[in-house]
């Protein structure tokens, strides 16, 4: 079967789906879902203003529980429902990544190694996405998400697409892609 | 495949039921505003024009507290900052209480304009209301900043404007807009100056947030750095270990 440029969009939202569905299948992976979308949303909240985070949870981890709702309302407040809303979508994406990956990485390592080194860059551009809006904060850039256009927001569009491109092309794990000649 | 391996209903209603309990949960934190505690008026306030052995300079600097306090708190803050309104309203009432009215510690507010386009006239506002309450009634500039903070909009900066900032000056009692509006006129670019020496401080001092915190013992020259809007516990820990080093 050839495909033409025009289904290549119908195929990639079929993978897509099949992807995003793919935790459902056992208990097992619906947990490592769950498991991964809650540390994904703890880190990239805890990012919004790293130096904090680490002497809070220094001095006492159990503070964990004040500084994640002080930084949730810090992030409503500095870029609004959009901006919490897509640190939600983005925590949900990773965790199936992550889910996703660990399923891809078995089949690979069953595969050979040069299916192995095929699905790297994938999961570096997933990971990139994911560490970008941290990063910022890490380096110290004060303020640096506040002057980010749209309060970071596009940043965190774009790690989104960037996920969905990297889940859409992978799809279901279990199934194996033959790309079109 | 094995049968494991299919979407069940009842996983499906898991996933949803908790993707929707996620969401909720963060929408509950995002939404819970703060404390709607009375902004801190310390009791006492001592201009000074001494610069600390920490470096600072404080001519021109908003202060609270005694002169001779052990410990000095340089709070670097901006105006426009969420975080600071946090601090301002739930936990510096307490260390004033605790700490600076009793005159264990003085408070040395020092700008560091970061969130958005008005962070820095609005720091240019604060220093021109100091500056002209600082030897009649140096207590009225707690007030306005006080106001100032609960001026604050829970979406976006545009509340930050010259209209904002003229009607807090103008509620202010003891305040005159006009001369504070002379001043921004008149000495905006020396109070700039001055701000920017604020930012240099802070960035020496490896603040990368607002708030931001020295703790200074001024006998020892012990000191101490406290970032963000921690729990009072964690101030009046940093505070007491300062204070005795």
């Amino acid at each position: 079967m050839t495909e033409t440029n025009s289904s290549a969009p119908r195929t990639w939202l079929r993978d897509l789906r099949g992807a995003l569905v793919y935790p459902l299948t056992s208990n097992g992976r619906l947990l490592t879902t769950g498991v991964a979308t809650g540390l994904t949303y703890v880190v990239l909240v805890l990012s919004a203003f790293p130096q904090f985070s680490v002497q809070v949870l220094t001095r006492d981890p159990a503070d964990l529980a004040y500084a994640l709702p002080a930084l949730t309302r810090e992030v409503y407040l500095g870029s609004g429902w959009l901006g919490i809303s897509l640190v939600v979508a983005y925590a949900l994406l990773t965790g199936i990544a992550v889910t996703n990956t660990v399923a891809l990485v078995r089949h690979a390592r069953r595969a050979g190694a040069s299916t192995l080194a095929g699905i790297v860059p994938g999961l570096l551009a997933a990971g990139c996405a994911s560490c970008g809006a941290g990063v910022l904060g890490a380096l110290g850039f004060v303020g640096a998400m506040a002057a980010l256009p749209f309060e970071g927001n596009l940043l965190r569009i774009g790690g989104i697409a960037l996920l969905a491109t990297v889940l859409g092309r992978a799809g279901d794990p279990r199934t194996c892609s033959i790309d079109p000649p | 495949m094995g049968p494991e391996d299919t979407i069940t209903r009842r996983r499906a209603l898991l996933a949803g039921g908790g993707t929707v309990a996620f969401g909720g949960t963060v929408a509950f934190f995002a939404s819970r505003s703060g404390s709607d505690a009375q902004a801190y008026v310390p009791d006492t306030v001592r201009p000074s024009e001494e610069t600390t052995g920490f470096g600072v300079d404080l001519a021109g600097r908003p202060i609270a507290g005694e002169s001779d306090a052990a410990v000095d708190i340089y709070y670097w803050t901006d105006y426009l900052c969420p975080f600071c309104k946090k601090f301002e309203t739930e936990t510096l009432p307490k260390i004033g209480r605790d700490y600076v009215d009793p005159g264990k510690a003085r408070l040395l507010t020092m700008s560091y304009p970061n969130i958005g386009e008005y962070s820095t006239p609005a720091a240019v506002w604060s220093r021109c209301v100091w500056d002209h309450v600082v030897d009649t009634e140096p207590a009225a500039f707690w007030r306005w900043h006080g106001a100032a903070f609960a001026a604050q909009s829970e979406s976006g900066q545009e509340w930050a404007n010259d209209e904002t900032f003229t009607s807090i000056t103008e509620r202010t009692k003891r305040v005159s807009a006009v001369d504070v509006d002379a001043c921004r006129q008149d000495r905006g670019d020396t109070v700039r100056a001055s701000i920017d020496t604020d930012v240099a401080m802070a960035q020496s001092a490896r603040i990368q947030g607002t708030p931001g915190f020295v703790l200074y013992n001024r006998e020892s020259d012990a000191a101490g750095q406290i970032v963000g809007a921690q729990p009072y516990d964690n101030f009046a820990d940093a505070l007491d270990r300062v204070s005795e080093a």
